[in-house]
C-alpha cells in the first residue's frame, strides 16, 4: 500500500520536489538513514571500487607497468573470446547447467519444506532438519571424492552392485552424458536442505486461522497446501528465484572444476574453469578479466529481464 | 578423486599461519637490530610446514635473518601468478622451470636482476654448472640461479615377486615385452589368490607425469617440440605419438590398466601399486623408496624392482629429460632495490651452496637426522621426523650434490639405490626439448589451452571415443587456433639461434 501511495505522489510532484521530499525526511529521521550507511559503505569499498580492474580488460595489462602504464587494446580480449571455437560451448553448458539449477534444482526445497511442514511428530520434524542441513556444511572436495570413490570402475561400490545385479558396468565418471546429472544431484544432495531454511520461516508466518478455516470449510492436508501454503509463500518464492537468476554466474568454480576431466569437457566447461585455465593459469590477466566482465553481463541481462518478469506477472521485484 | 586439493587447502592454512609467525620473528629481529630480512617464496612439498629448527640453523651460520612463504607445490604457480600480479613479490622467487616461459617477457622489461657478470665474484655460485645455466638464459642474458635435478628420473618399477612367479624372464626390455607384463599381470593372477583381481599398469590423471610421456619416449616421440623438416613441430604431430596411443588404447581395451586413468590422483594410482592391485608403475623411479616403505606394511612379501632400458619399435633406447633444473631463482628489482642488497642475496646463497650449509637443508642435523656411512647420507629411521623437520628445506637447494659439496643419498633399499644409479644411465640416451630458449608469444598466450585440447583428445582417442581422424581434426584445430603460429615462431627462433 505505502509503496503505492509513493508512486502516486511521485507522478504529481516534479523531481524538485521529490528531492525535498526526500532531503526533509532525511532530515526528521537522521538515524534511521544512517544506519544504511554502514551498508552502502560496504558496497562502495568492496563491490563499486573492484570494478575500477575492469579497465585491465580493454589493456594489454602488465603487472610491472600497473593500470596506468599498460598499453590499451580496446575490445581486443572481447574478439579474441568470440572468436575462440569454444566460445559457444561454453555459453551453452553456462546455461544448461543454470537452467538444470533453475528447474530442477530451485524446486526442490520448496517441496522439501512443504513435506516438512506436514509432520506432526516435531523430534522427528527437528531431527530430519538437522540431518538436511549437514551437507551443505561439507566441502565440494569432499563430496565429488565420496562420490569417486562410489562410481570409479576401479573398485567401486555402484559398479559392484550392477555387476552382481548383472548389469554392464557404467563408466560414470568419464562418460560426459553422466556429468550433468551427476553434477545436479550432487547439488541438491549439497545445498537441498539449506534452502528449505527461509521457506520454513516463510511457512511458519502463515496465519493459523486460515488453515482451521479451510478445514471446518472440508479441505484436506493438499488443499491447505495449494491453496494456503503455497500462495502464500509465493512472494518469498519469487524473491529468492530471482536472487537466484542473479547468481547464473556462480555455478561453483570449485564444484565444476573437480568434476571435470578431459572426456566431459565439452559439457562440464563452464566459464569460471575456462578463466582459471585459459587466463589465470597461464597469467594472462587481461583476458580473465574480459572473460569475467563478459560473464558478468550475461548475469546482469537474466536479473533484468526475470525482474521485469516478476513485476508483468504482479509480484514485487527485487528492485 | 583430487584429494590433494584437500591437502593444499589445509597447507593453505599453515602457510597464512606460518607467515604471520615468520613475520614477527622478523619485525622482533629487526628491533634487534639486525640487518634486514630476505624474503623468499619456495615450494612445498609436504603437508605442513616445516617446523623452524633447520630454518633457525641456517640463519645462524650465514647471518641472514630469513622470512620464508611456503606454498603448496599444487597450487604454487598460482600463487606466484597472484603475487606477480600484485606487485607482492619477495625477494627471491622461486619459479618452477615449466612456468619460467611466462616470466620472460618480465625479464626481458628489465624487471629481474641479471646475476651474469657477478657469478663469477662468488666462490661457489661460480661452480654451478655451465650447460645448465644457458638452458635458463634470456637472450643470451643469466638472471637466475638453479636448483639442480637429475636430467631424467623417469622409467618403470614394476613387483618382481609377480614376474618371477610367472615364469616372466627379467625385466621388459621393448615395449611389446612390456605389453605382455600388462597382460600377464592382468589375466595370470599373480598373487595366487584365486581371483581376477590385478591389472597390468596403473596411470593417473596427467599425461606428462604419470605413464604416457615416459612410454611416449620408449617409442621414441621429441620430448614436447621435435624438429623435422627444418621446422619446430609438436611432439602429437610425428607418428610416434600415434603409435604411443595406440598402445595405451590397447591396454585400456584389454583393461590391462585402471579403467578410471584419466580421473585418477596420483594418490589412487599409487595406492593400486601398494597394495597390490597393480603390477607397473611407470614414472619417477626414485619412488621406489616411499613405494616400498608404505607397501611392506600391506604385504611384507613384495618385492619390486626398477628398470629404465625399453626399447621401442625402432630399436632405439630414448628418454624425456628436463632441463636441469627443477626450480630457477629469481630476484625481483621490485623487491631487491639496490645492488647492495643484491650482493647480500646472493652471498647468502652462496654460503647456500657451502657443504656445511647445503647438507643442513638437504640432510638436516647431522646425528639427529642422519648419519654419514661411506661419504654418503644415511636418513633417519623416523621418516616423519624427517618429513616435518628437513624435507621442505630441500626445496631451497642451490645446485646439485656435484657442486654443492652436499652428500648423496645411500639408500638402504637396493632398488632406491639402483634408481639413482639407473638415473645417470638415463643420461646416455636423452630426448631433449629443442624450444627450451626458444621463444613464442603464441604459445605463451594460447598454449595452456591450446594444448588441453590436445590432451582431451589423447585420452579420448585411448578410451576410444575419438578415432585417427578424429585425432587429426584436434591438431588442425590446434593449428588453425594459434598453433600454425606458434611453429613458426619457435622455427623462426630456432633458425636464429643456429
Amino acid at each position: 500500500m505505502q509503496s503505492q501511495t509513493e508512486t502516486n505522489a511521485g507522478q504529481v510532484l516534479s523531481k524538485n520536489k521529490k528531492w525535498e521530499l526526500l532531503k526533509k525526511r532525511m532530515k526528521k529521521n537522521k538515524l534511521i538513514y544512517l544506519m544504511i550507511l554502514p551498508g552502502l559503505l560496504y558496497f562502495f569499498v568492496y563491490k563499486y571500487i573492484p570494478m575500477y580492474g575492469l579497465i585491465i580488460s580493454f589493456q594489454d595489462y602488465k603487472p610491472y607497468l600497473g593500470i596506468t602504464g599498460s598499453e590499451w587494446v580496446g575490445f581486443e580480449h572481447f574478439k579474441r573470446l568470440f572468436a575462440d571455437p569454444d566460445f559457444w560451448m561454453i555459453f551453452k553448458n553456462t546455461l544448461v547447467l543454470f537452467g538444470l539449477q533453475l528447474v530442477i534444482f530451485f524446486p526442490v526445497p520448496i517441496i522439501l519444506s512443504l513435506m516438512l511442514n506436514e509432520v506432526r511428530s516435531m523430534p522427528l520434524k527437528r531431527s530430519v532438519q538437522t540431518l538436511i542441513y549437514i551437507p551443505h556444511f561439507m566441502s565440494w572436495v569432499i563430496i565429488v571424492s565420496i562420490t569417486y570413490v562410489l562410481l570409479t570402475m576401479d573398485g567401486g561400490i555402484v559398479n559392484g552392485l550392477l555387476q552382481q545385479a548383472g548389469f554392464q558396468e557404467v563408466n560414470f565418471l568419464l562418460n560426459p552424458d553422466w556429468f550433468r546429472p551427476m553434477y545436479i544431484l550432487q547439488v541438491i544432495w549439497r545445498e537441498a536442505g539449506w534452502g528449505t531454511i527461509i521457506f520454513l520461516a516463510a511457512i511458519a508466518a502463515v496465519d493459523a486461522q486460515l488453515y482451521e478455516a479451510a478445514k471446518i470449510d472440508g479441505a484436506g492436508r493438499f488443499r491447505q497446501m495449494w491453496h494456503i501454503t503455497l500462495p502464500a509463500i509465493k512472494g518469498v518464492i519469487v524473491i529468492l528465484l530471482i536472487l537466484k537468476i542473479g547468481d547464473v554466474l556462480e555455478l561453483g568454480f570449485e564444484h565444476v572444476y573437480l568434476l571435470l576431466n578431459s572426456s566431459n569437457r565439452e559439457v562440464a566447461e563452464i566459464f569460471d574453469t575456462y578463466v582459471y585455465t585459459a587466463g589465470l593459469k597461464q597469467g594472462q590477466f587481461s583476458y580473465s578479466t574480459a572473460v569475467g566482465f563478459f560473464k558478468g553481463l550475461v548475469g546482469l541481462v537474466l536479473v533484468v529481464i526475470a525482474n521485469w518478469l516478476a513485476k508483468k506477472a504482479g509480484e514485487e521485484g527485487v528492485y | 578423486m583430487k584429494i590433494k586439493r584437500t591437502a593444499a587447502v589445509f597447507c593453505l592454512i599453515g602457510v597464512v599461519s606460518a607467515a604471520c609467525s615468520n613475520n614477527n620473528e622478523s619485525a622482533s629481529n629487526e628491533e634487534n637490530g639486525g640487518s634486514g630480512t630476505i624474503e623468499i617464496m619456495s615450494n612445498l612439498h609436504t603437508p605442513e610446514v616445516p617446523e623452524p629448527l633447520i630454518e633457525e640453523k641456517v640463519e645462524e651460520q650465514t647471518g641472514v635473518d630469513l622470512s620464508i612463504n611456503w606454498v603448496p607445490d599444487n597450487n604454487y604457480n598460482d600463487r606466484l601468478n597472484t603475487a606477480f600480479s600484485t606487485g607482492t613479490l619477495p625477494d627471491v622467487v622461486y619459479v618452477n622451470f615449466n612456468h619460467y616461459n611466462q616470466f620472460k617477457d618480465a625479464i626481458r622489461d628489465g624487471q629481474f636482476w641479471e646475476i651474469g657478470p657477478y657469478l663469477d665474484e662468488y666462490e661457489n655460485l661460480s661452480k654451478l654448472k655451465d650447460n645448465v645455466l644457458d638452458n635458463s638464459r634470456v637472450d643470451g642474458k643469466l638472471y637466475a640461479l638453479y636448483q639442480g635435478r637429475p636430467l631424467s628420473r623417469q622409467g618403470l618399477i614394476y613387483r618382481k615377486d609377480w614376474a618371477e612367479q610367472l615364469g616372466l624372464d627379467g625385466p621388459p626390455e621393448t615395449t611389446e615385452e612390456f605389453f605382455e607384463y600388462a597382460k600377464a599381470f592382468t589375466e595370470q593372477d599373480p598373487d595366487q589368490d584365486g581371483q581376477d583381481d590385478t591389472i597390468g599398469l596403473t596411470d593417473r590423471e596427467d599425461l606428462v607425469y604419470g605413464a604416457f610421456k615416459t612410454v611416449s619416449s620408449w617409442f621414441g616421440t621429441p620430448n614436447d617440440w621435435g624438429v623435422q623438416d627444418g621446422e619446430i613441430r609438436p611432439e602429437f604431430m610425428f607418428p610416434e605419438y600415434m603409435d604411443t596411443m595406440k598402445f595405451f588404447r590397447r591396454l585400456y581395451e584389454n583393461s590391462y590398466i585402471n579403467q578410471d586413468f584419466p580421473v585418477t590422483s596420483k594418490s589412487d594410482q599409487q595406492d593400486m601399486f601398494k597394495n597390490g592391485t597393480a603390477g607397473l608403475y611407470v614414472g619417477s623411479m626414485g619412488d621406489v623408496g616411499s613405494l616400498y616403505n608404505d607397501a611392506k606394511n600391506i604385504n611384507p612379501d613384495v618385492e619390486y624392482d626398477v628398470h629404465n632400458r625399453v626399447k621401442g619399435p625402432d630399436g632405439e633406447y630414448g628418454i624425456w629429460s628436463i632441463p636441469g633444473f627443477g626450480s630457477l631463482q629469481l630476484f625481483p628489482k621490485s623487491a631487491v632495490e639496490t645492488e647492495q642488497e643484491l650482493h647480500k642475496i646472493l652471498g647468502f646463497f652462496d654460503r647456500l651452496m657451502t657443504a656445511e650449509t647445503a647438507n643442513l637443508i638437504s640432510w638436516g642435523i647431522k646425528g639427529e637426522h642422519y648419519t654419514v656411512e661411506d661419504g654418503k647420507a644415511v636418513m633417519t629411521q623416523d621418516s616423519q621426523k624427517f618429513d616435518r623437520e628437513v624435507k621442505p628445506y630441500q626445496s631451497l637447494e642451490i645446485g646439485e650434490p656435484a657442486t654443492n659439496g652436499s652428500y648423496q643419498l645411500k639408500a638402504e633399499y637396493p632398488p632406491k639405490a639402483k634408481s639413482e644409479e639407473l638415473n645417470r644411465d638415463n643420461e646416455d640416451f636423452l630426448i631433449e626439448d629443442p624450444t627450451l630458449t626458444l621463444d613464442s608469444e603464441t604459445y605463451l598466450q594460447k598454449g595452456t589451452r591450446l594444448q588441453q585440447g590436445i590432451n582431451d583428445a589423447t585420452y579420448n582417442f585411448i578410451l576410444g571415443e575419438l578415432d585417427e581422424e578424429g585425432f587429426q581434426q584436434a591438431i588442425e584445430t590446434w593449428r588453425n587456433n594459434g598453433g600454425n603460429q606458434i611453429i613458426e615462431e619457435y622455427t623462426q627462433s630456432y633458425e636464429e639461434s643456429q
